[in-house]
């Protein structure tokens, strides 16, 4: 399948990128069969993602996948985004090729890894 | 789709000349008959077929009767591997090639090793070429076939390919006399002068579509008295080598583009590397972090093999794909699993300057002005990628 549009945009425009000087959340995460990498930096205040910023390495779903979950988060409360599942970053993609789904799986993972490093 | 378009992946698939084009379509027409047939419409398309051979044998400094069309570059290898090997077999079942092959060249040997041959893969060094005292070291008595490229597809370093086979004459004239030396030189024809008696293979494969002429026309050159087992049996064509109805208007094509690609052979050749300098100049100058890859003089005059570090090629593809520019990635990232290109990787270098590789081909086509463009685009795309790699020194810290 080919690349949705909304691919695209957050390919060549990504959003939130960089890291966090403020950040009270920070996950970094690696695919350890591929080697791609994504970094979250999170500020939560009151029980909100109030800023987030991410860098990543690899494939460029990858890159993609760090770019719409910021967007997705941004504003939530821990608890909202604690319930974001790998099937909801996916629709927000407008979907990914089922080999690159692995892409949106390293996202959620690092999300839930900062949310415990908080 | 962007407002622009330029197409550097000249190594992948070259345009269709106009004239290569128009000539085909006067084939398509006019010499629809069956080549063997006895008849005048089967004659007239014997003559255009053998025209074509004529011209694609003058490419190579072969005779006409050398050169067997095939349906590609694929075809071609398969053809030279399979059929001196199966033909060879009382012989030996040794076959020495190297690292760096193309996945036809390297797909049929992984397969020959499955079906009892032994097979050498030759390394090459940080250079991206193959040391003839290597090849020499490998070959043993049970040795029949020698298959090193002439130029690389990914990275255009030119082996040794005289050398090797001013190797197996000596071997030969030691008694080695059924040793053969196989050259899949897809990349090369048309773009270096190219003499089969000069290099001294026995075997050398062509493809059209390098060469402005379409997809589905390759030939094998084989020398006189080199015998091949058949891999398309059924029919008397191209000499038993290849049976089928020969795909005239393929080989027309394939006859006019190997016409041009001689008759134009120096201005394409100083127009491409004047690009390809200029091009790299200006890379080098505008982008930091970047390692260029194979040999800097022992290469093809149209291509540029860059990685650029801290990003991957595929991302990079992406953007620039997004702006028009079409370029190539030997690395591909699929099911979780990364493949970072096995040439990129065979120079010694680390995973990520495997993964940062990008292919810049140059065509007759390409100008001066899109030079420009493509490295306006290339130098955005690389800041907005690393502005994102945490793998860049002091990536973009901000506060909120």
């Amino acid at each position: 399948m080919p690349y949705s549009s909304i691919f695209k945009e957050h390919l060549a425009h990504p959003r939130n990128a960089g890291e966090l000087a403020e950040a009270n959340a920070v996950a970094d995460e690696t695919n350890p069969i591929c080697g791609d990498r994504l970094r979250l930096s999170l500020l939560v205040m009151d029980d909100r993602i109030e800023a987030v910023r991410y860098l990543a390495y690899g494939c460029p779903p990858t890159l993609v996948c760090g770019s719409v979950l910021t967007e997705l988060i941004s504003g939530k409360t821990t608890e909202e985004a604690k319930q974001l599942t790998r099937a909801d970053l996916l629709d927000a993609i407008g979907g990914l090729p089922s080999r690159k789904h692995h892409a949106a799986s390293l996202a959620i993972e690092t999300l839930h890894s900062a949310l415990q490093n908080l | 789709m962007p407002s622009r378009r330029v197409y550097l992946d000249n190594s992948a698939t070259t345009p269709v000349d106009p004239r290569v084009a128009a000539a085909m379509a006067r084939a398509v027409v006019e010499n629809f008959g069956n080549a063997s047939s006895v008849h005048g419409f089967g004659q007239q398309a014997r003559a255009v077929v053998d025209q074509a051979r004529r011209e694609i044998a003058a490419l190579v400094g072969a005779k006409q009767n050398e050169i067997v069309f095939t349906s590609g570059g694929t075809e071609a290898n398969n053809l030279a591997i399979r059929g001196l090997s199966e033909a060879a077999t009382s012989h030996g079942r040794h076959i020495v090639t190297s690292s760096i092959e193309h996945p036809s060249v390297a797909g049929v040997c992984a397969d020959m090793e499955k079906r009892g041959w032994e097979v050498i893969r030759l390394p090459v060094y940080q250079n991206g070429i193959v040391r003839v005292e290597d090849v020499a070291a490998a070959v043993r008595p049970e040795t029949v076939l020698i298959t090193i490229m002439m130029a690389n597809n990914e990275i255009g370093t030119i082996q040794p390919v005289a050398e090797i086979g001013a190797l197996v004459r000596e071997r030969r004239a030691a008694g080695q006399r059924h040793l053969w030396f196989h050259t899949d030189a897809v990349q090369a024809a048309g773009r270096l002068r190219l003499n089969v008696d000069e290099i001294g293979c026995d075997l050398l494969t062509m493809s059209a579509h390098k060469l402005y002429a379409p997809k589905g026309i390759g030939a094998l050159y084989v020398r006189r008295g080199v015998r091949l087992h058949g891999q398309n049996v059924g029919g008397h064509q191209e000499r038993e080598r290849r049976a089928g109805t020969e795909n005239v208007p393929g080989i027309v094509a394939f006859g006019e583009a190997a016409k041009l690609a001689r008759e134009e052979f120096e201005q394409r050749s100083v127009h491409d590397r004047e690009l390809r300098d200029r091009f790299e100049a200006a890379v080098t100058r505008r982008i930091p972090d970047i390692v260029m890859n194979g040999d800097r003089e022992r290469r093809l005059g149209h291509l540029s093999n860059i990685s650029f570090r801290f990003i991957e090629g595929e991302g990079l593809l992406i953007n620039l794909d997004l702006e028009g520019v079409a370029v190539s990635t030997g690395s591909a990232c699929s099911s979780g699993t990364l493949e970072p290109s096995p040439v990129i990787r065979a120079l010694g270098v680390n995973d990520e300057t495997a993964r940062g590789s990008i292919r810049f081909s140059f065509g007759k086509d390409n100008t001066e002005d899109e030079v420009e463009y493509v490295v306006n685009v290339l130098v955005g795309a690389v800041e907005r990628l690393r502005a994102l790699s945490p793998l860049t020194p002091l990536a973009g810290v901000v506060s909120r």
